[in-house]
């Protein structure tokens, strides 16, 4: 399963329709929270708001989380461990009030687990290549523990 | 049993916020640790811990900083905290700035979103706090501006 989702904030029909073109091209099954969109998907599955347990849960359960490109389902995306495919609002489209989703493509490919995409093209490449896309455990997330273990150390005065 | 040393962990709101809390509850066994944002909305994830709230105020609004500045330094007064972190923007900023006249370490986590450069309120305060820390290493300088891991 593929879970396709856009935030609370916004609409964005642009990706909506990407991901019900795709589903309708492709066997697997699509799932999408499309927020207050006007476009009304005709081959996935689709809610325009869910509860967060049920989010996390489609989280939890995809293969794929194809998403805006917003640091929240990022977050979410690695604690569930599942890969996510992010694409950008673009501001001249009028889908943000400004374009730092594409600036944030930027810093967010280099994260472990995240891939990118700007277009319908690349987000279509991404998501022929998705059985081969890995998120590591957030238990084990090094880099974090690392950064607060310092910090607590330096709070405390054994470290300078 | 010692009382914990306490935080206070400050930042607006969105994601500064996430960042902040993914640093904060990681620290909450080890310390006593006490929030402020903006926006009531974000006070429900965790219904245990103490979020004051302040002002939504950015570098754009300046009118706005001097109240926030105020709310801010009751805070302080109020918690006696032995340092303070903040992940940005406007309002960690300010505290920091006013927090290097007080008894209180102050710690700048740059948001992980400045990948090419320290943030602005970063650049602001990147002298004033006691330590300033970035979340991408080619942006640490080895000295001031430290790279110690990050919140993803």
């Amino acid at each position: 399963m593929i879970f396709v989702a856009v935030g609370t904030q916004f609409s964005f029909d642009r990706l909506i329709q990407y991901m019900d073109e795709w589903a309708r091209d492709n066997e697997e099954t699509v799932v999408a929270q499309i927020g207050e969109g006007s476009y009304e998907p005709k081959h996935m599955q689709w809610e325009r708001f869910l509860n967060g347990d049920q989010y996390n849960k489609n989280i939890k359960e995809s293969s794929v989380f194809v998403s805006h490109a917003g640091m929240g389902n990022i977050i979410s995306a690695r604690e569930n461990q599942t890969p996510i495919i992010v694409i950008n609002r673009q501001y001249e489209l009028g889908e943000h009030r400004n374009n730092h989703q594409a600036e944030g493509l930027l810093w967010m490919g280099k994260l472990p687990g995240v891939y990118t995409a700007d277009t319908q093209e690349t987000l279509y490449s991404q998501l022929e290549s998705r059985d081969a896309m890995e998120s590591p455990e957030e238990s084990d997330n090094q880099n974090r523990q690392k950064l607060v273990s310092f910090l607590g150390d330096y709070i405390d005065g054994s470290i300078t | 049993m010692t009382k914990k040393k306490k935080i206070l962990a400050i930042s607006s709101p969105g994601g500064h916020w996430i960042q902040l809390n993914k640093i904060c509850n990681d620290m909450e066994q080890r310390f006593d640790v006490v929030y402020a944002t903006a926006g009531t909305q974000y006070g429900s994830q965790k219904s245990h811990r103490k979020i004051h709230n302040i002002m939504d105020a950015s570098a754009d609004s300046k009118l706005k900083l001097i109240p926030l500045a105020v709310q801010l330094l009751i805070i302080m007064a109020k918690e006696r905290p032995t340092a303070i972190i903040s992940t940005g923007a406007a309002p960690g900023a300010i505290a920091v700035l006013i927090a290097k006249f007080l008894p209180i370490k102050t710690i700048w986590v740059d948001s992980i979103a400045n990948v090419a450069k320290l943030s602005r309120s970063g650049d602001m305060v990147k002298n004033h706090a006691n330590l300033v820390i970035t979340q991408w290493e080619p942006l640490s300088d080895g000295t001031k501006i430290r790279y110690q891991g990050s919140v993803l």
